[in-house]
């Protein structure tokens, strides 16, 4: 077969994918950097340019910078307290143990769990008076209504619902580890702990990067969690909310496209570092695997 | 084998399994909780001490949320769009995914990167320009405007790529000889190879159709256009406190998949662990 006809098929095979990308996809995220810089009226039939004002507006307004605070806060907390648990879990099933796939089914069920679902069985959960958790903990803690712990509920549902996955991923990160070491470790004398500190951990440590990386990245982009536990009437609500949150308000409750266009840009920009970092450092796995 | 490691390890494990047990547990307690609340009255939900489990099981809240919100079309709608955003993405990003990796052809690098460059913009920095798409389509609050925008998948495409990559050549070779022409290739020889591979894609886009509540929510507002997650939020806001007929409305909305969770496990579980080695 000739190669003109090979392209021909090429561009065949790939033109649903490609035209669907560039006009559900691309064209969209090009369009919403765009939308940032209009003031749209008349439901987008007129705009006028009005180059930065929107990100002017933004960076002015201290509601901008709380859920920025917000998205970071909930990222800080969720991420490290994910890796530990996860990392604990996994190092306990690497241990060789039976019921290891019974364990792994139930440490899995929340990743399958529909967030909105899990959400409105942890408002049950977290209720003041007769909720199951003070009821457990003998507290009278207003879990989701108090702006002092709103952020710890929603941290705590983030890290049930993760843990399964990332258990999972560092436990394949475990297994990776040669034995051989473990047994020269063994002869000179090292007890658990110290085996975990210099062989384990510092092996491990790609994986852990990797992993943080992927859930920082989840982490900015919370919504589900915070649009059903605290609702949008909760008094808590500006001490969680979060940039994507934000821009739903704005752009769907407020229909300001353009100020939410610019909340989603900032969103944006923080995503691209997240990734460039995962990038570089995907390249520096590379050669050293 | 396990028994062996135990006999070397030389001493029981029981500390671990302590410790793990007491963690399934805490892990499972939302779905516990989930299902006993929705067979207790609402005074039993409510109820000061705590009442653990009702005094008998009141089946009635389930028929209570199915009849008063539109479940059978959340069902309906969230069934469809998965169905949807699942098999066509699988065949188109297939197919593109065997050009990417074993065709050569002018532009492919560019293209490529075009298809995959929308990986790394977060989900909300689409919505606004799609819903204007939509609403210029005349397509808001309709059941199709829940999965047009995935028809197909970036990420699909990718992964896919990645595993074309891996085979080697002669079989492809042998049936160019034989006078397959490349979507020919691609179909009999190539796709089945990559079977494992399929079905952890289909496995997750699935799930995360199934799962999706941002876009179901800023698209739809009639009762019967909504999916199961944006129908559970009107829900909330219907029986705010009527526990028993929100914690039914849930569960009725997460059984289906973790009903197939138990069927499917192991694909399960590689195939969500599989996507998280995306980027």
């Amino acid at each position: 077969m000739n190669s003109k006809s090979r392209y021909v098929w090429a561009y065949a095979m790939i033109a649903p994918t490609l035209l669907g990308t560039v006009l559900f996809w691309s064209w969209p995220a090009v369009y919403s950097i765009y939308l940032s810089f209009l003031k749209s009226e008349n439901f987008g039939l007129v705009n006028h340019w009005v180059g930065f004002a929107n990100y002017e507006r933004l960076f002015q307004d201290p509601e901008f910078w709380r859920n920025l605070r917000n998205t970071l806060y909930y990222a800080v907390l969720f991420v490290p307290l994910t890796l530990v648990f996860s990392t604990f879990f996994a190092v306990l099933l690497n241990a060789k143990i039976r019921g290891l796939s019974a364990y792994r089914v139930f440490f899995f069920l929340p990743q399958v769990t529909m967030p909105a679902a899990a959400a409105m069985v942890w408002v049950v959960l977290f209720a003041q008076d007769y909720g199951f958790i003070n009821y457990v903990l003998g507290t009278h803690v207003a879990w989701i209504s108090d702006t002092r712990f709103a952020m710890f509920a929603l941290v705590i549902v983030g890290v049930w619902g993760a843990i399964g996955l990332n258990m999972l991923l560092i436990l394949a990160g475990l297994q990776g580890i040669p034995r051989v070491l473990y047994e020269a470790a063994e002869i000179d004398g090292a007890v658990r702990f110290r085996k975990f500190r210099y062989i384990t951990l510092p092996l491990l440590t790609p994986t852990l990067f990797f992993t943080s990386v992927v859930l920082m990245i989840g982490a900015t982009q919370i919504f589900d969690s915070i649009y059903l536990l605290i609702g949008k009437t909760n008094v808590a609500l500006p001490a969680v909310r979060s940039l994507v949150y934000a821009y739903y308000q704005n752009a769907f409750v407020y229909y300001d496209q353009n100020y939410a266009a610019a909340i989603v840009d900032v969103l944006l920009v923080i995503n691209l570092i997240l990734t460039g970092l995962q990038f570089a450092f995907q390249k520096k796995w590379v050669i050293y695997d | 084998m396990a028994t062996r490691s135990q006999a070397r390890s030389g001493k029981s494990n029981w500390p671990i399994h302590l410790v793990l047990i007491a963690a399934s547990v805490v892990i499972i307690v939302p779905f516990l909780w989930m299902v006993l609340t929705s067979l207790k009255t609402v005074t039993e939900a409510t109820q000061i001490p705590v009442k653990i489990f009702p005094s008998h099981p009141d089946w009635s809240s389930y028929a209570k949320a199915f009849e008063k919100s539109d479940f059978k079309h959340y069902y309906l709608n969230t069934a469809f769009s998965a169905f949807m955003k699942t098999v066509f993405p699988v065949i188109f990003s297939s197919m593109a995914a065997y050009a990417f990796a074993r065709i050569r052809f002018p532009g492919r690098t560019i293209l490529f990167f075009v298809v995959i460059s929308v990986m790394m913009v977060p989900n909300p920095v689409f919505y606004t320009p799609q819903y204007l798409l939509m609403s210029q389509w005349g397509l808001v609050n309709t059941v199709t405007a829940l999965w047009i925008c995935s028809l197909v998948s970036p990420f699909a495409t990718f992964m896919l790529r990645q595993f074309f990559l891996g085979i080697s050549k002669e079989l492809e070779e042998a049936a160019i000889l034989d006078g397959c022409n490349p979507f020919q290739t691609f179909r009999y020889i190539m796709l089945p190879l990559v079977k494992s591979a399929l079905v952890a894609i289909v496995i997750i886009h699935l799930l995360w159709s199934w799962n999706e509540l941002q876009w179901p929510l800023i698209i739809n507002s009639s009762p019967d256009k909504l999916t199961l997650s944006s129908g559970l939020a009107t829900l909330v806001s219907m029986f705010s406190t009527n526990y028993p007929i929100l914690m039914a409305g849930a569960f009725m909305a997460v059984i289906p998949m973790i009903v197939l969770f138990f069927i499917f496990q192991k694909r399960f579980i590689e195939g969500v662990a599989f996507s998280a080695h995306k980027g």
